[in-house]
């Protein structure tokens, strides 16, 4: 892709300024993969490196007589919630959870959505329609209403709510693998590979896939931001990560019983997710940008 | 899933060029009823929705199966005796097996009887009844909504992209589309409700008791359904447009012709981009009518949602089977009208040729 149709393509741009505009936004581009990258990265090492580093307490088992201190308080800088755990180290330990479940939830996808759409799209024929049917039977659910009820099935819990979401994360990459797989195979190299008398195995891992691997990562960038707006939506429920282990979700819920009180302990939660899912988004797309060198 | 979209839009695109000519003259309104290829298309598309709706169904029956609780015993109350429960079980026809009780229900599903809850013992046709006009109320006002919105802030910023309208509208649409809909919803409250006190925090008021109330109750929802919304399509089509702009021939054509740019803007390229935004709208349907439960569940509007939450917490099999798959049912349809949609606007299908 990025080679037929570079972005700099300056001397086939109707407008003189289209150079330098290009290079601009190409410019412009990097950076904000730079900040949006940055920014995913120092959540992951405040989330996980977080707890050991920093000087914070327990997210949970806090006393009720410190309930509802406000931000700067002595050793809570964001002050305690409703049961006296403190805000700051909740935000850290349910980020923790929210970006556990969206890696997990996403190598799952990847690996088995992945390698069933490119399987499909290289079996093509029947072999392809049925695959394709039998995911377009889980994709016709609204994705939220079928998490709700594999959640509740399955019980609430950290692994089960991992299971829950992989159940639509699983078809999307699927067919996106599956259409980045078909690209491919229309591929002069392919058919020279085909030609030369590759078996099919050697084709799919050293010609399809490092292929489709770029795009299928782009779009995890993206899926991170789905799964874990998804997964705080479950939580928010009542059927994601189960209380008193905190996630975002349920510091919201929990959070909104007590909102015209305390509105900023809706707020820190809604902002962490913000971020969050803000600058996943935008390193998704930015990715995706210049991998297509739009 | 925003990355999903523009595939299944190519695929769509040229699946519905594929209707060519049928080659003959048809005669006869029948024959030229037989010969159109619009609705040979939907005739094409039934096809496939029909039998996946059915295995949909199996699926939500399965699913049902394994959800935790026993329909028998939440009828018979918890201090029923053993003896009670089982006889409870036959009466409800529980210890039948499997397939013979998905098959009944199937049977009784297309002869307008959906069952009943087993919480309240009401009929689920009932609760359908009280419970749908919320949800399409709701989510037909988030659609509409969304597209108003979206539409004027997309053109406008194509009109000069990488001009301050363009940068305005990308950076408010991106941050926005960051926020969760079941925040935006607190938030929204946190502002109109708690803080100016201009509108109800939570509630419905049916239709019935004046329009103005029902409005003011379906402001605050249908907001938080709809900004998130019109943000993702505000940034597609936007990003589509200036696509066209750039590199189709008939702008270029356009503009030699001395046409305006809002004129080859509205005229020209939006009449094109229509298409991958409809196909994004198809496909989103499902996120709309997900957004719905959980939206429901913050203004405590009685919809569908709260019905379906209500259910699945109680085990409340037959009326979470119905909602589920009302839910997927309109997905499946929101898609298929996509697919007529595109036949019915894109002339080379319409007069049945390339």
């Amino acid at each position: 892709m990025a080679v037929t149709s570079p972005p700099g393509s300056a001397t086939l741009s109707p407008a003189p300024l289209a150079g330098s505009a290009t290079r601009w936004s190409s410019f412009r581009r990097r950076l904000t993969i730079w900040i949006s990258g940055s920014v995913v990265a120092l959540l992951v090492i405040t989330c996980y490196l977080g707890p050991f580093v920093l000087p914070i307490p327990s997210p949970v088992g806090g006393n009720v007589l410190d309930s509802g201190l406000s931000p700067g308080s002595p050793g809570h800088p964001l002050g305690t919630d409703v049961n006296g755990n403190d805000v700051l180290s909740r935000l850290i330990h349910g980020g923790r959870s929210s970006l556990t479940v969206g890696v997990v939830v996403n190598i799952i996808g990847l690996a088995i959505g992945g390698t069933v759409g490119a399987i499909s799209a290289y079996l093509g024929g029947r072999a392809d329609s049925i695959i394709m049917r039998a995911l377009d039977v889980l994709i016709a659910f609204p994705s939220l209403v079928l998490v709700i009820v594999l959640a509740q099935i399955l019980g609430p819990s950290l692994p089960n709510t991992i299971l829950a979401l992989s159940a639509f994360s699983i078809p999307a990459v699927a067919r996106i693998s599956r259409a980045a797989t078909l690209k491919v195979m229309s591929m002069p190299y392919l058919q020279a590979a085909e030609l030369s008398g590759s078996p099919w195995w050697r084709i799919l891992s050293r010609h399809v896939v490092p292929n489709i691997v770029p795009q299928l990562t782009t779009f995890a960038m993206l899926g991170m931001a789905i799964v874990v707006v998804t997964e705080g939506a479950l939580s928010f429920l009542g059927l994601g990560i189960p209380p008193p282990r905190p996630s975002w979700g349920n510091m919201i819920f929990e959070a909104q019983q007590s909102m015209s009180a305390t509105p900023l302990l809706v707020l820190w939660p809604s902002i962490a997710l913000l971020v969050t899912v803000l600058s996943f988004n935008l390193l998704g797309e930015s990715i995706r940008d210049e991998v297509t060198g739009r | 899933m925003s990355g999903a979209t523009t595939t299944p839009a190519a695929e769509k695109r040229t699946r519905v060029t594929e209707n060519g000519p049928a080659g003959e003259q048809p005669e006869g309104l029948r024959a030229r009823l037989a010969g159109s290829p619009v609705l040979r298309l939907v005739g094409r598309r039934l096809m496939i929705v029909i039998p996946l709706l059915f295995v949909v169904s199996a699926l939500v029956f399965l699913l049902m199966e394994a959800l935790p609780g026993d329909p028998a015993q939440i009828r018979a109350g918890m201090d029923a005796s053993e003896e009670e429960v089982e006889a409870v079980r036959q009466q409800m026809g529980l210890d039948r097996p499997g397939h013979e009780r998905y098959l009944s229900w199937l049977g009784g599903a297309l002869t307008g009887d959906l069952g009943s809850s087993v919480v309240s013992g009401r009929a689920v046709t009932t609760l359908l009844g009280e419970r749908l006009p919320v949800t399409l109320q709701m989510a037909g006002m988030a659609f509409v909504l969304s597209i108003v919105i979206s539409l004027p802030l997309a053109l406008a910023a194509a009109r000069r992209p990488g001009g301050l309208v363009d940068r305005f509208v990308m950076v408010c649409s991106m941050t926005l589309l960051a926020v969760p809909n079941f925040v935006m919803a607190l938030l929204l409250v946190l502002v109109f409700a708690v803080g100016l006190g201009m509108l109800p925090a939570i509630g419905f008021v049916p239709l019935a008791e004046g329009v103005w109330p029902n409005m003011r109750s379906m402001i605050l929802p249908v907001l938080s359904l709809a900004v998130p919304m019109a943000c993702f399509y505000a940034r597609f089509l936007r990003g589509d447009l200036v696509e066209q702009l750039n590199a189709a021939a008939y702008i270029d054509t356009a503009r030699s012709k001395g046409t305006g740019p809002w004129r080859i803007l509205w005229l020209h390229a939006f009449r094109n981009s229509s298409f991958g935004l409809l196909t994004l709208v198809g496909l989103n349907i499902g996120a709309l009518v997900g957004g719905t439960v959980i939206i429901e569940r913050i203004f405590a509007m009685p919809g569908m949602g709260t019905l379906m939450l209500e259910g699945v917490m109680s085990s409340d099999v037959a009326v979470v089977q119905t909602c589920v798959f009302i839910f997927a049912a309109a997905a499946v349809f929101a898609n298929l009208l996509v697919d007529v949609m595109y036949a019915v606007l894109d002339p080379r299908v319409r007069y049945g040729s390339h």
